[in-house]
C-alpha cells in the first residue's frame, strides 16, 4: 500500500519541479542563441518566413493568381518591387504566398515523421532484441535505402500531386531518422538509475514511456526537426519544381522557379526571386538550427565561442 | 571484423526484399487500371488484355510479387511500355552520365572542401577563417538546383560561357567535359560546404592533441606539423564521407540532371513518371537505391575498419 503511494506520487512531484526547471532551461536556450549572430540572422529570417505564410493576404501588395498580360515580363519597379512574370503576376505577392506553401509542407511533414518515429523508435527501444524491435529496425532500413527525394516522389506520382499527399509522402521518407534518433535515445535513459528505480516502485511501462523516456527523446527530435524543416522547404521545391508538388496556379517557389527556368531567355528576373526565396529559407533555417545545436551542447559551445 | 562484415551482409538481404516489396506495392497502389492507364484512354480492350497479360497483372497479387522479385533477381526489370527497350537496356545507358556526374561532383568538392578547411584552422580567427565559415554555410544551406539555376543563368545564357543543355556529343571528350562543369559545380557546392566544415573542426580536434603539442614543443615549423602530422589525421574521417556522398548524389542529381537535360538515371525516372511508365520507374528507383545502398555498405565498413569500436554496437 505504502509501496504504490510512492510509485504514484514520486513522478507526479519530480514532474513538477521538472517543469519549472525545464521552463528556465528553454528560456536558457533561447538567450544562448538569441546572444549567438548565427541565432540572430536565423530567427530574424524565419520570423520574416513565418509573418509572411500567416498574413499573406495583408503583407502581399498584389492578388497572386491577378493576370495582367499587357504587363508581363516586367522588370522590377516601384508597382512591381520584383517585377512581373510571364502571365503579368506579380512576383513579390507569390513569393510571399510561396512561403505559406513552404511553410505548411514543411512544418506538416516534420511533425507528423517526427511523431510517427518517435513512436516507433521508442516502442523499439523499449522492446530491445525482441522481434518487434527487429521488424521496426527492418522497415526503417527499407524506407532509408531509398534516396528520399526519388522515393517521395514515386510515392507522390502514385497519389497524385496534391499538398496533403506531399506532406504524407515527405513524411513517409523522413520516419526513420527520428525512429532511430529515439530508438537510440530510448536505449541509453532506459538504463538511468531513476528508470530503474521507477520501475523497483511499480511503475508501469505506460508510466515509464509517457514520464520519462518520451520526455527525454525530445530535445535530439527538437534539433532534427529544426534542421529537417530546411530540409523539407528544399524538398518541397523540389518536388513543385517538376510539376508533383502542389499543382499551379498555386504560388510555390518550385514552380515559380520552374517557370523561370523555362523563361530563362526571356526574363532575368523570373528566375533569380524565386531562387533567392529558397536560398534565404534555407540559410535562415540552417542558421537557426546551428544555434539551436550549439546551444544545446556545452561542448560545441566552447569549440564555437 | 570479418564478422562484422558478414552481418552487415546479411542484413541486406531482407533490406533488399523489403525495398522490391514497397516498389511492387508503388504500383500496385496506383489509382484505376494500369493497363488503361498505361494505354491511354483509346486502349482497345484487347490491348488492355494483351498487356495484363504481359505484365501477369491478371493473376493475383502475390502471385505478381512472386514474378516481379523472380524477374529481378534473373535480372530482367520488363521493358518499357512505350519504347519497348528493356528497362537494363536504358538504365545501361542512363548509368555511365550519373556516375560521372556524381564521381566529378565528389572529387572536386574533396579537393576544395579539404583544401579550405585546412586554410581556414591554419589562419584561425582570420578574416580567412571566416569567409570559409560563411562559404561553407551558404554552400550547405543552398540547395544544389538553386545553384544549378543561377549557374545556369549567369554563365550559360547571359556570359555564354558554357552550353546550356545536354551531356555533349558522345565520344568528344572536349565537349562532354564543356558539358559537365556547371552540373558539377552546381552539385560540389553543398558538399565543399559541408567537407570544409568537417576538416576545419577535425583538424581542430587534431591541433588541440598532445602528440601536436610535443612537436610544437621541439619547436619544429608549423607548417611542417600541419601538413605532414596534422591532415593525416584528419582526413580519415573524411574519406569514409565520400562514400557516402557519391551514393547520395547517385540518387539527388535528379533536379541537375533534369536542368542541364542530362540523359542519366533520375532524367529517366522523372520522364518515366510523367509518361506513366512503370517498368521503367520500378527499374530506375531499383538501381538508384541500389546503388545507395551499396555505398553505405561501403561507407559502413570501410568506417568500421578504421573505428574499430563500431564493430561492437
Amino acid at each position: 500500500m505504502i509501496q504504490e503511494n510512492i510509485a504514484n506520487s514520486s513522478p507526479r512531484r519530480s514532474n513538477y519541479g521538472k517543469k519549472n526547471s525545464q521552463i528556465k532551461k528553454i528560456a536558457g536556450i533561447l538567450r544562448i542563441i538569441l546572444h549567438d549572430y548565427r541565432g540572430q540572422i536565423g530567427s530574424a529570417f524565419i520570423i520574416v518566413m513565418v509573418v509572411c505564410a500567416i498574413f499573406s493576404p495583408w503583407v502581399a501588395p498584389f492578388d497572386p493568381y491577378e493576370l495582367d498580360i499587357l504587363n508581363r515580363f516586367a522588370s522590377p519597379s516601384l508597382t512591381h518591387l520584383l517585377g512581373t512574370d510571364y502571365l503579368g503576376r506579380d512576383i513579390l505577392s507569390r513569393i510571399i504566398y510561396g512561403s505559406r506553401v513552404a511553410a505548411m509542407v514543411s512544418f506538416g511533414s516534420v511533425c507528423f515523421s517526427a511523431i510517427i518515429g518517435v513512436i516507433l523508435g521508442v516502442v523499439g527501444g523499449y522492446k530491445e532484441g525482441s522481434l518487434i524491435d527487429y521488424g521496426i529496425i527492418l522497415v526503417f532500413d527499407i524506407v532509408r535505402s531509398f534516396p528520399q527525394l526519388i522515393l517521395a516522389l514515386a510515392m507522390v506520382a502514385v497519389m497524385g500531386p496534391s499538398m496533403r499527399n506531399l506532406i504524407l509522402a515527405l513524411a513517409f521518407t523522413a520516419f526513420p531518422f527520428y525512429g532511430r534518433l529515439a530508438r537510440a535515445e530510448t536505449l541509453s535513459v532506459r538504463e538511468e538509475n531513476y528508470v530503474k528505480a521507477a520501475k523497483a516502485l511499480g511503475a508501469t511501462n505506460t508510466q515509464i514511456i509517457f514520464k520519462h523516456i518520451i520526455p527525454n527523446t525530445l530535445s535530439p527530435v527538437i534539433v532534427t526537426g529544426g534542421m529537417d524543416l530546411a530540409t523539407m522547404i528544399m524538398y518541397e521545391a523540389s518536388l513543385s519544381f517538376l510539376g508533383l508538388g502542389v499543382s499551379p496556379p498555386t504560388a510555390s517557389w518550385g514552380i515559380m522557379l520552374k517557370n523561370g527556368l523555362t523563361y530563362i531567355h526571356a526574363s532575368f528576373w523570373m528566375i533569380i526571386w524565386p531562387a533567392i526565396a529558397i536560398a534565404i529559407a534555407m540559410i535562415g533555417f540552417s542558421l537557426f538550427a546551428e544555434s539551436l545545436r550549439i546551444a544545446l551542447n556545452p561542448k560545441e559551445r566552447k569549440l564555437h565561442g | 571484423m570479418l564478422k562484422y562484415i558478414i552481418k552487415r551482409f546479411l542484413w541486406i538481404v531482407p533490406t533488399v526484399l523489403g525495398v522490391l516489396i514497397l516498389l511492387f506495392s508503388l504500383t500496385y497502389f496506383l489509382p484505376g487500371d494500369p493497363a488503361s492507364v498505361m494505354l491511354g484512354p483509346r486502349a482497345t480492350p484487347e490491348l488492355i488484355k494483351d498487356l495484363n497479360h504481359r505484365l501477369h497483372l491478371d493473376q493475383p497479387v502475390y502471385a505478381r510479387l512472386v514474378y516481379y522479385i523472380l524477374g529481378v533477381l534473373r535480372g530482367d526489370l520488363g521493358e518499357s511500355v512505350w519504347s519497348k527497350h528493356k528497362v537494363s537496356s536504358l538504365i545501361a545507358n542512363a548509368l555511365p552520365y550519373t556516375i560521372t556526374l556524381a564521381v566529378c561532383s565528389m572529387g572536386l568538392a574533396v579537393l576544395v572542401g579539404i583544401f579550405l578547411g585546412v586554410f581556414a584552422t591554419i589562419y584561425k580567427e582570420s578574416i580567412i577563417d571566416h569567409l570559409v565559415t560563411v562559404i561553407s554555410l551558404v554552400g550547405v544551406a543552398v540547395p544544389d538546383f538553386v545553384a544549378a539555376c543561377l549557374l545556369l543563368l549567369i554563365f550559360a545564357v547571359h556570359l555564354n560561357l558554357f552550353p546550356v543543355l545536354g551531356a555533349g556529343e558522345a565520344g568528344n571528350i572536349a565537349d562532354e567535359i564543356h558539358h559537365l562543369i556547371l552540373p558539377v559545380i552546381s552539385l560540389a557546392i553543398g558538399w565543399i560546404g559541408y567537407l570544409s566544415r568537417l576538416t576545419r573542426e577535425t583538424m581542430l580536434e587534431v591541433i588541440d592533441s598532445d602528440y601536436i603539442r610535443v612537436a610544437k614543443a621541439f619547436g619544429m615549423p608549423a607548417k611542417h606539423i600541419h601538413y605532414k602530422y596534422a591532415l593525416k589525421n584528419t582526413v580519415i574521417p573524411t574519406i569514409t564521407v565520400i562514400g557516402l556522398g557519391i551514393g547520395k548524389l547517385l540518387g539527388g542529381a535528379v533536379l541537375v540532371e533534369i536542368i542541364f537535360n542530362r540523359p542519366g538515371i533520375g532524367k529517366l525516372v522523372v520522364d518515366a513518371v510523367y509518361a506513366r511508365d512503370l517498368p521503367v520507374v520500378q527499374g530506375g528507383i531499383l538501381m538508384a537505391t541500389l546503388l545507395f545502398v551499396l555505398a553505405n555498405l561501403i561507407a559502413d565498413i570501410s568506417y568500421a575498419y578504421i573505428d574499430p569500436r563500431i564493430q561492437y554496437e
